[in-house]
Parts: C-alpha cells; sequence; structure tokens
C-alpha cells in the first residue's frame, strides 16, 4: 500500500477528526533517520554488552558474563591508567594551546578585509587536510634522515632531536600535528563569532577611551564566552577520541607512550582479541563524552537559536 | 457560489485558547471582518479555515460541505498572507499562475494573469522577483494569486499590515470593489477598526477567542454589545466612568465626577446597579460656563489633529477623558477650568458585572 | 581600530607571518617534494630549487613502482577510486535520507523527531570504536564486512548528523507561510516539498553535501576496521603504502598531494559554508 493509499483510506475512516495526514507524515519521513538510529544503537548495546563478558576471539569457549569484571581489572592495571594519563593530557594540552592560538588568531583577523580573509581561508587547509594523512605529512617532515625539520632543528643545534620516535618528544610531536590540524577550527568559529558581536559596547568604549585590556577582559571575553565554550567542547569531545593522528604517526608508541583509548581499545581488539576489555574501554570513554556532549549539546543549541535569530 | 460556515469552533494550545466555540457564517459575496486586539485568535481562526491546523472540536463547511481534515489544496480556498509569503524563487508572474497551474485545464493562464494583474495594477513587475518588488507591489501579487483561482472562500490576514500609510489608504478603497468582483465568502482580517469598517460589510469582534459581536460597522459603533467592543472601535477611545444610575422623576440619571448627569427617560425597570457610564469623546461638549448637567474639569492637555482638536480633561474626582472637538470650536487652554457635558441618548451603559450594554431595548425588555 | 601604532603594527605582521608560515609550510613543503626525486629528497641541506620530476604521479598512476628490490605493483589508484566512490555514495545516501528528515524535524513537533535528531548529534560524539566494532563483527556474519554497501552505511555515521543539522536550520528558516501559500493554490505536500521547501534550502542542503562528502573523504578509521585493501580509501591507502614502500618518499609525498587536493579545493569551494558545517549549523558565517 502506498503511502499516499495509506493517508487516503485513513481520511475516509474517520470523516469528523481524521488528522493521520499530519500525524503520519513526519514519521514516515524520519523513519530512514530512524533506521540509521537503530543501525547504531544495536551496536552500541552490543558493546555494552561485551564489556560484561569474558570475551578472547582467539578463546571463543571462555567466552562468558563476568559482570564488572572488566572494569574491576582497570582499577589494578597500569596500562589502564597510562591510557587515563595519556589521554588526558593530550586533551588537556591541544585544547589550551589551540584555543589560545585560535583565539589570538582570530583577534588578528578580526577586522574583515580582503587581506584578512583570504588568511583565513589559507588557514581552513591544515583543518581540511584528513587527520591521518596530516600525520603522514609530518611523519615525512621530521624525518630522522631527511626531514626539513630535523634539519631545522640541527641549525639551531639540536642534533638527534627524535620527534614520534623518542618517547620524551613523541607526546610533543602529536600534539604540535593536532595544533596544525584544529587550531584553524577554533581559529574559524572564534572569528565568526568576533565578527557578529554588536559593535556599540566598542565604540563606547572607545569614545570613553577605556585602555584595550579592560576592553578585551570584560567586553570581548563574555561576549565571545558562547563561542569560546562551544569550540572548546567540541575540540574537547574530538580530542580525548583522537584515533588517526596517534595511529598514523606511531600506532601509540613508542611503547605505550601515546596509549590513548582508542588505540588503546583498537590493539585490545585486534592484537590482543580481547573483545571484553576493549568494550570496557571504550565504554569508559564513552562515559566520559557522554557527560561533555550533553554539556556541549546544551551551549550548543544556545549558539544554534542565536544563528537563526530565535534566541 | 459558496457559503463559509464556521459552527462552534475551538482550539486550544497548552494554556491558551485562540478560538472558543466560535460560530460565524459569511455568505458569498459578503465580505466579513475578523477584528480584534493581537493575540485574540485571529490568524488561529483564518488557518484553521486555511487547514494549516486542524480544530478540536466544531466543524468548518465551504457550500455545505465540512472541509475539516481535507487537505489544503482541496478546500477552494484563496489567502493573502500578512508577509505576503510569495515563492521568492518565482517571478510575480509565475506566483500568481502558480494556482492555475496546479488545476488540470487551468485554461488562458496568460490571459487571466492579463487581467487580473491589470486590475491590481502590477502588469510592469510581473517579470520581476519578489525581492525586486515593493511591499505595495508584494501585496498586489499577493493579492493577485489569492483571487486569481476564483476561490469559494478568501481569506485575507491583514493585508495591509506590511505597507506603507498612503498605499493603506488607497487599498482601502480599492479593497472592496476588488474582492466584490467574484461571489467569494471574504474573511478578512485587521487590527484597525477603521480598516474594518471601510472595508466590511459586517465586522466579527474577536476579543479572547470568543466572538463579542457580529454586526454592521455602523451598529457596532453605535451600539456595541459590551465594554470591551466599544473600547476597541473609536480613536481616540471611548470615556468610561463607574456610576450606580438611579431614577428620579421618571428619569435616569447618575453622578458622575461630583455632577448629576442625566441619562435620559427611566422607562419602567432602569438599570441601578453597578455600572460604566461611556460617552465618545466627540459627544462631549466643552465649554467654559457652568449649567446643572455639566462635570467640572480641568484642561491638562490639547493635541490639535488635523480634523479635530483632542482634549485631555481631568474630571472633579481625578478621573482622565479626552474629547474631541471640531477644529473650529473654541477650546480654550491648558489649565483651563471648563464643564464637560454630553446629550444623554449619547451615553451608554455597560453592567460593570458583564461588561455587556444595557441598551434601550434591554432597558424596554426589563420593563 | 585598536592598533594603529608602528609598534603594534609591526607585531601584528611578524605575527601573521609566523602563523601562515607555521600552516602553510607542511603543505607547500610536501607539495614541492612531490616532485623530487629520492636523490633530491634525501640531500643534505634541502634545497628550495630543483628539476622537477612528475615521476613519482607517473609511478602512482601506473602502479608500478621500481625499487632497489625490484618492481612494486601500487594500487594507490585503487584507494583514490574508492575514496570517491564511498564519499559520494554515502552522501548521496545521507541526502537521500536526511533531507526528508531534516524537513519533518523541522516542520513537525514531534518527540521521535527529537530523539532521532538528538540521538545521531550525540553518537557524532561516541567514540566511533564503541559501534565500530562490535559492528565489524556483525558485518561478519552478515557478510557486509569489506563490502561498499557495508562501509557507505557506516559512513552514514559521520554524513548523516552533519545533513539532518544544517539542512534543518534551512528549513526552519524558511517561512511555513509560503509553503502554505503553496498548499492552497492546489499543491499537494509532496509538491510543496519538492518544489518551495527544497529549492529554497537548496544552497544550505548543497553546502551540507559537499561538506560531509569532505567529512566521509577524511576519515580514516571506519575503513581502516571495515575494509581490506581492495576497498580501502586514500587515507587508509596512504598509510599502507607508507608500509610497504619504504623509503619511496617522492612517491608517499605525491600520494599524499592526490589524496588531500580534492578536499583541499572543495574547501575552498565551500568556504562560505564551513563555518557553518564545522559548528553543525550552530554558527554562521
Amino acid at each position: 500500500m502506498s503511502m499516499v493509499q495509506l493517508l487516503q483510506t485513513n481520511a475516509q475512516a474517520t470523516p469528523a477528526r481524521p488528522r493521520p495526514r499530519v500525524r503520519l507524515l513526519p514519521y514516515l519521513l524520519s523513519l530512514p533517520a530512524l533506521l540509521v538510529c537503530v543501525a547504531i544503537l544495536v551496536p552500541f548495546v552490543t558493546a555494552a554488552v561485551y564489556s560484561l563478558q569474558r570475551y578472547r576471539l582467539n578463546l571463543p569457549y571462555l567466552r562468558g558474563f563476568i559482570g564488572a569484571g572488566n572494569y574491576i581489572d582497570f582499577l589494578s592495571d597500569p596500562a589502564f591508567w597510562n591510557t587515563l594519563r595519556i589521554s588526558i593530557t593530550y586533551t588537556a594540552v591541544t585544547v589550551v594551546v589551540e584555543l589560545l592560538l585560535g583565539l589570538g588568531i582570530a583577534l588578528l583577523l578580526r577586522r574583515p578585509s580582503r587581506f584578512h580573509n583570504a588568511v583565513s581561508i589559507m588557514l581552513l587547509l591544515p583543518l581540511m587536510t584528513a587527520p591521518a594523512i596530516a600525520a603522514l605529512m609530518w611523519k615525512l617532515m621530521t624525518n630522522p634522515s631527511f626531514g626539513i625539520l630535523s634539519y631545522l632543528v640541527g641549525l639551531f643545534g639540536v642534533t638527534d632531536f627524535k620527534w614520534a620516535s623518542d618517547p620524551s618528544s613523541a607526546l610533543f610531536t602529536v600534539v604540535l600535528v593536532d595544533v596544525w590540524v584544529y587550531t584553524p577550527f577554533i581559529m574559524i568559529l572564534l572569528l565568526a563569532g568576533l565578527r557578529s558581536l554588536p559593535r556599540q559596547p566598542f565604540e563606547a568604549a572607545a569614545l570613553d577611551g577605556v585602555p584595550a585590556s579592560f576592553v578585551f577582559f570584560r567586553i570581548t571575553l563574555p561576549m565571545l564566552a558562547p563561542y569560546i565554550i562551544t569550540a572548546s567542547l567540541f575540540r574537547l569531545l574530538d580530542s580525548i577520541q583522537q584515533f588517526d593522528i596517534i595511529y598514523a604517526m606511531t600506532q601509540g608508541g613508542p611503547g605505550d607512550r601515546l596509549m590513548v583509548f582508542q588505540v588503546q581499545a583498537y590493539l585490545e581488539f585486534f592484537q590482543y582479541t580481547n573483545v571484553g576489555r576493549s568494550a570496557a574501554l571504550l565504554m569508559i570513554l564513552w562515559l566520559i563524552t557522554n557527560i561533555l556532549s550533553n554539556i556541549f549539546i546544551k551551549n550548543w543549541l544556545r549558539l544554534r537559536a542565536r544563528a537563526h535569530g530565535h534566541a | 457560489m459558496a457559503r463559509l460556515e464556521i459552527n462552534s469552533v475551538s482550539k486550544a494550545f497548552g494554556a491558551a485558547r485562540p478560538a472558543d466555540r466560535l460560530s460565524l457564517a459569511v455568505e458569498p459575496g459578503e465580505i466579513v471582518a475578523v477584528f480584534g486586539p493581537s493575540g485574540s485568535g485571529k490568524t488561529v481562526l483564518l488557518r484553521m479555515i486555511a487547514g494549516m491546523f486542524e480544530p478540536d472540536d466544531g466543524d468548518i463547511l465551504v457550500g455545505g460541505r465540512s472541509v475539516v481534515g481535507a487537505p489544503p489544496e482541496r478546500r477552494g480556498i484563496g489567502m493573502a498572507f500578512q508577509n505576503f509569503a510569495l515563492f521568492p524563487h518565482m517571478t510575480a508572474r509565475d506566483n500568481i499562475a502558480s494556482g492555475l497551474r496546479a488545476r488540470a485545464g487551468g485554461g488562458d493562464v496568460a490571459g487571466r494573469v492579463a487581467a487580473i494583474s491589470k486590475l491590481l495594477k502590477i502588469e510592469h513587475v510581473l517579470g520581476h522577483a519578489p525581492r525586486e518588488l515593493s511591499n505595495g507591489q508584494k501585496q498586489r501579487t499577493a493579492l493577485a494569486r489569492a483571487l486569481i483561482g476564483n476561490p469559494d472562500v478568501l481569506l485575507l490576514d491583514d493585508p495591509l499590515r506590511n505597507v506603507d500609510a498612503k498605499l493603506r489608504y488607497e487599498m482601502r478603497l480599492e479593497l472592496p470593489n476588488l474582492l466584490r468582483r467574484g461571489t467569494a465568502a471574504v474573511l478578512y482580517v485587521t487590527q484597525d477598526y477603521r480598516e474594518a469598517m471601510a472595508i466590511a460589510d459586517r465586522i466579527a469582534v474577536l476579543i479572547d477567542g470568543r466572538l463579542a459581536q457580529v454586526a454592521a460597522p455602523a451598529d457596532i459603533y453605535a451600539q456595541p454589545a459590551s465594554v470591551a467592543v466599544a473600547r476597541l472601535f473609536g480613536d481616540p477611545t471611548i470615556n468610561l466612568a463607574e456610576v450606580s444610575p438611579v431614577v428620579e422623576h421618571g428619569m435616569l440619571s447618575a453622578m458622575v465626577a461630583g455632577a448629576r448627569m442625566r441619562l435620559g427617560a427611566a422607562d419602567g425597570a432602569a438599570p441601578t446597579g453597578a455600572c460604566w457610564l461611556g460617552v465618545r469623546p466627540e459627544d462631549l461638549a466643552v465649554s467654559s460656563g457652568s449649567t446643572d448637567d455639566a462635570i467640572p474639569a480641568r484642561i491638562l492637555a490639547i493635541t490639535p489633529m488635523h480634523e479635530k482638536a483632542v482634549l485631555l480633561l481631568r474630571l472633579a474626582d481625578g478621573t482622565e477623558w479626552l474629547a474631541a472637538l471640531p477644529p473650529d470650536a473654541p477650546q480654550g487652554a491648558a489649565d483651563d477650568a471648563v464643564f464637560v457635558r454630553f446629550a444623554p441618548d449619547q451615553a451608554m451603559l455597560f453592567d460593570r458585572a458583564t461588561g455587556l450594554r444595557i441598551g434601550p431595548s434591554q432597558r424596554l425588555k426589563a420593563a | 581600530m585598536e592598533h594603529s601604532s608602528l609598534a603594534g603594527r609591526i607585531f601584528r605582521g611578524v605575527a601573521l607571518s609566523l602563523i601562515l608560515i607555521f600552516f602553510m609550510f607542511p603543505i607547500v613543503w610536501i607539495f614541492l617534494m612531490s616532485f623530487q626525486s629520492n636523490d633530491q629528497i634525501l640531500r643534505i641541506p634541502p634545497r628550495i630549487l630543483f628539476e622537477p620530476t612528475l615521476a613519482n604521479y607517473e609511478a602512482l598512476i601506473s602502479g608500478q613502482l621500481r625499487t632497489a628490490a625490484g618492481n612494486l605493483q601500487i594500487s594507490f589508484m585503487r584507494n583514490l577510486f574508492n575514496s570517491v566512490v564511498l564519499s559520494s555514495a554515502a552522501v548521496l545516501l545521507a541526502l537521500l535520507l536526511g533531507v526528508p528528515a531534516a524537513y519533518a524535524f523541522a516542520r513537525f513537533k514531534f518527540r521521535l523527531g527529537e530523539t532521532i535528531a538528538f540521538t545521531l548529534l550525540s553518537f557524532r560524539f561516541a567514540p566511533p570504536l564503541l559501534v565500530l566494532l562490535p559492528l565489524s563483527l556483525y558485518y561478519q556474519e552478515l557478510g557486509l564486512n569489506d563490502t561498499y554497501l557495508g562501509i557507505v552505511w557506516v559512513y552514514q555515521l559521520i554524513a548523516l548528523p552533519l545533513i539532518l543539522w544544517i539542512v534543518r536550520g534551512y528549513f526552519e528558516d524558511i517561512s511555513p507561510d509560503i509553503e502554505h501559500a503553496y498548499r492552497l493554490a492546489g499543491h499537494s505536500w509532496r509538491e510543496a516539498f519538492t518544489r518551495i521547501a527544497v529549492p529554497l534550502a537548496g544552497p544550505g542542503i548543497a553546502a551540507a553535501g559537499l561538506l560531509s562528502f569532505i567529512f566521509c573523504w577524511n576519515n580514516f578509521v571506519f575503513a581502516l576496521i571495515l575494509a581490506s585493501a581492495d576497498k580501502q580509501p586514500v587515507t587508509v591507502g596512504a598509510l599502507a603504502f607508507v608500509t610497504a614502500s619504504g623509503i619511496q618518499y617522492g612517491q608517499i609525498a605525491a600520494a599524499i598531494v592526490l589524496s588531500v587536493t580534492p578536499t583541499l579545493l572543495l574547501a575552498l569551494y565551500a568556504q562560505r559554508y564551513l563555518v557553518e558545517g564545522l559548528s553543525l549549523g550552530a554558527v554562521k558565517g
């Protein structure tokens, strides 16, 4: 029965108050999207179940429900605490650096001019580069034998700087790539925010001869806050789950130096075929991102309402 | 030829009740203005008729057939929107012709578009996109689009709201002729009582989702059904005073700011409870000489307007009234002490509890 | 405005130059590298001026890579082709599924709609592996592993929330009265949808489509898990290529250039809509 027939039949069945026309239509239109939702939720629930099981692909006969066993194991597992520490460090450093740098660039480019617009468009290119590919680019540039960056730091007397292959500089190197890729994200959101701020407070401050630092901390920053919060949360959420850059650069190494959540979970699954442990690790990460994304969505909705003129 | 009939229609959105058992019939060829303050439910009523949402209760009939539940495109309705709602990606011509093309055998589309646009004086802008049109031209295009299909029912949602004053004046003169060309039953929503009076055969006054009065324009002005209706018609608005009329020597009278004012002959059982006394500003006379039935007052301000002068008066008890005088009448000056009077038959009385007018007929009925 | 003093202007000039160098240098350098032979690349100190060669690109396009160890078959063009197929199909599917749903969410207030919209949004921020790992096990049972269909389906995770939320915003910005007017003129809701709503939201739909194409193209982890060599897009292919080719740095650079050029060009073309796309419709550029 086609949709139209269905609607008409309904309309004839109850002539007095027939409103299936309005009632049914939205559901029919969103049915495919619902399907995708289900296709996401089923594996999600499956993962939650896996996380409560002893489940190793290479030892299928050992599979069984162990309650919070995988989670409890984490408590005494230094590898887990390492993962948590590295993930948090990576997230904190990248977000702070990108926020400060992005805000600085946005302020520099604030006044719309052809030159400033051209610069901001050029800065978008790193952001539009696939992060995994960006990691390869930096890998080429930091190659110890011919990498241009190795050569350049050599000019400053730093010889034998091993970038991502040395435990002491690996984090620095991947953070550098993350900063290169994602600073423009913060920059472009804050620039759009800065340019959408009302002018009157700034004009009034200029007329009154208010010092620039006061204008920045008491007018610009508070007014820009919703954009800063949304952009930072966006980055926090992506950064704590970073996989592409780290995996393409070092696969979590050297050693376990860059073993962030998703890389660790990936290796647990494919290298150690420990599905239960991998799922438990991802559930913990999900818990963290879920809390963050709830905060994010609230702020994001507020900005969205403003953009669509019904704030 | 089809009659529009609204039978006891109700609609609620949460706690709001923009339509509360509304009943109204519009004859073919008749123009009924739906007039009321903003938020009174005018637009909701129109949208229920057009099928944008359905009533919770009651029925809407076009030509005797219920249209409730029918999709908008099958209701035989033309509508002009307050915000014009032109299709921004089509020329004015395609906007106007959209309805004809949709219906099988639209006939001579080009000829009919030409005819209607000539009538509305927009032939020269037919090739333009809506964003290139002035607000007046947009409004005329929207009207042409609503009129061209000769709909059974024509709904106009405050069509002159967004056009400038000069154009509004012109359109007020043109519209009645335009709308009466066909035989559509016309419902015309407006927030301007003058517009309603100029255009409509009858006015339906909508207040808080209820029809307070449905009557010819002159009748509504002269005999408002309630104090709320009386306050909506007239500029400046009607003057009110709290009174408790008494009967003396066969005459009805009441104390207004310390003066005993005659309110006409008491015919048997006159209203003697708590009332509102209403007198329209243009029915007041102001003089410097005292007489028996005059209210002492002081002029606070005088505002000259083109066809009258409006005096803001403070009565002896502090009540503020407005008087509209012919510009050539002696007006005095601000701060002058004056005396205000009105003819007994110009006074209206409203029940203070219900707000309903106690007209001569009601007084007779009570007798 | 704020800095009109000479010192201020010098500071801004220096700062902007440093920023441009930091962000542009890697792209420029890799681009130059892709035209150099291995010998030229390995030269120390590196030179800005060199005899450009197209050999790297020729090797990639022909699929024959000559190394010291002998001839190596490379399937990089296959990866490029996969990227085009996967991203285009994913975006088309997402548009087909997402635009009607976005319309429903914009026009009708119904609880299921909000639930779907927010579920998709919140899973945009959930760890992708959480969904991918169990899914890869399901896929093995369903026979969807290593199929275009299977990969295109999970790409909906990226494309659909983006299209839903951006297009929804565009639909919300169209006055419903315009559609009502069209219906009163005798058209069904479907005609109002296809001839009024969709054309008026057209720029937004196009922008959302372009952006989700870029994001699908740039995705790495989905195909890493679900695709084997002959279905892999460039992101995964380039990494595999690095491992396989060893020290053929010129070819790696050329492969990188080929992988990023399509998205960079699209990004330049659609830059007006990037802000909106990146913020999922919360900030207008």
